[in-house]
């Protein structure tokens, strides 16, 4: 397998697969903090969570210049790059979604679906690090994509109705709407980054294998 | 695994007072498959109307919709488990009462239903987390 000889022969490769590890794993950190903040109306916990972005910059920045000074044969890099720049994408949303929580005046007909959508945020992230230990351990990933894909029809779903809801609540100005279908569209944008990152494990797994 | 994190919390509802007209209605225009239906004498009471129930008990009949009140249609009492329940204990009772759905109460309040859909969404889940031994 091609895979374990990329993992076996460098170190470099390892300490960037040890990287990314560490990254999904501190995405799946912050987006449990988030829905812990959410639940608790915890606005301390949730400065955190827009601080674990910042962590998350810096250890995109350790893979890619890892992958760039020779992890990794050329044609893989672009792809794990890739991954790793969806992974950011989705610490952004994770920090605007916890910066317009701060700012916006949430309404109680929205509250318990924003927590479901945090709740199941997280559980699709964590369906995401188990993919991932999936990929390096050279089992399928069928099912786990599957599983990723159902969650994210399920936050859809959601979504639908929090807007169909946020519709007929009455706002007091144009910037109170505005932060709350910021905080909406963000907190639903998660788990489209997390379904892409996972269809990029699946484009490495058989990258890999190829 | 727990209920709640597959169960639909969008419910439609209609009153039992309504025409089996306005619930056909209902049921086309939102492309669902049953009602939750509030009985007024008490705020807890509830049914439900399906489209099983409305495609046997009425129209295959040939009777008018428009003459008959959804409370002669309704099946009661619907079945519940509480929130936060394993996500088996809630298939024991769709297999123990033959039953499509099984909705998810917080001690009276209705807050979400589990369809036959969602409970084969929620198991390729729990096998994809290797937690179907458990």
């Amino acid at each position: 397998m091609i895979l374990k000889k990329i993992l076996s022969l460098g170190k470099k490769e390892a300490i960037a697969m040890e990287g990314i590890n560490r990254h999904v794993t501190l995405l799946c950190d912050a987006c449990w903090k988030f829905n812990t903040a959410a639940e608790g109306r915890n606005r301390n916990l949730m400065q955190t969570v827009i601080e674990m972005e910042r962590e998350g910059d810096s250890i995109r920045r350790e893979i890619i210049s890892f992958i760039y000074r020779g992890a990794f044969l050329p044609y893989f890099r672009p792809n794990l790059c890739r991954f790793v720049e969806i992974l950011d994408s989705v610490f952004d949303y994770l920090q605007d979604a916890a910066f317009n929580y701060l700012i916006a005046q949430l309404p109680e007909s929205i509250e318990t679906e924003c927590n479901r959508v945090a709740y199941l945020n997280a559980r699709m992230c964590e369906m995401l690090l188990i993919m991932l230990d999936a990929l390096l351990n050279q089992a399928d990933l069928r099912e786990k994509k599957l599983a990723v894909r159902i969650y994210e029809k399920k936050i859809d779903d959601i979504k639908f109705s929090l807007i169909e809801t946020v519709r007929k609540t009455p706002v007091a100005d144009f910037w109170q709407g505005r932060v709350l279908a910021d905080f909406i569209d963000h907190l639903t944008l998660i788990s489209d980054g997390i379904e892409d990152a996972s269809d990029y494990l699946e484009i490495i797994s058989m990258s890999m294998r190829a | 695994m727990i209920v709640d994190e597959f169960m639909t919390s969008k419910i439609e509802t209609i009153r039992a007072d309504r025409s089996v007209y306005d619930a056909l209605e209902k049921m086309v225009d939102k492309r669902i498959r049953y009602l939750l239906v509030e009985f007024e004498e008490k705020e807890t009471d509830y049914g439900i109307i399906t489209a099983r129930d409305l495609v046997h008990k009425v129209l295959i009949k040939n009777l008018d919709p428009g003459e008959m009140k959804v409370s002669e249609v309704a099946s009661k009492p619907i079945w519940c488990v509480e929130k936060g329940a394993d996500l088996r204990e809630a298939i024991a009772l769709m297999a123990k009462h033959n039953i499509a759905r099984a909705f998810i109460c917080d001690k009276e309040k209705i807050i979400g239903v589990l369809s036959m859909q969602d409970v084969m969404a929620a198991v390729l889940v729990v096998r994809a987390r290797g937690e179907n031994d458990s």
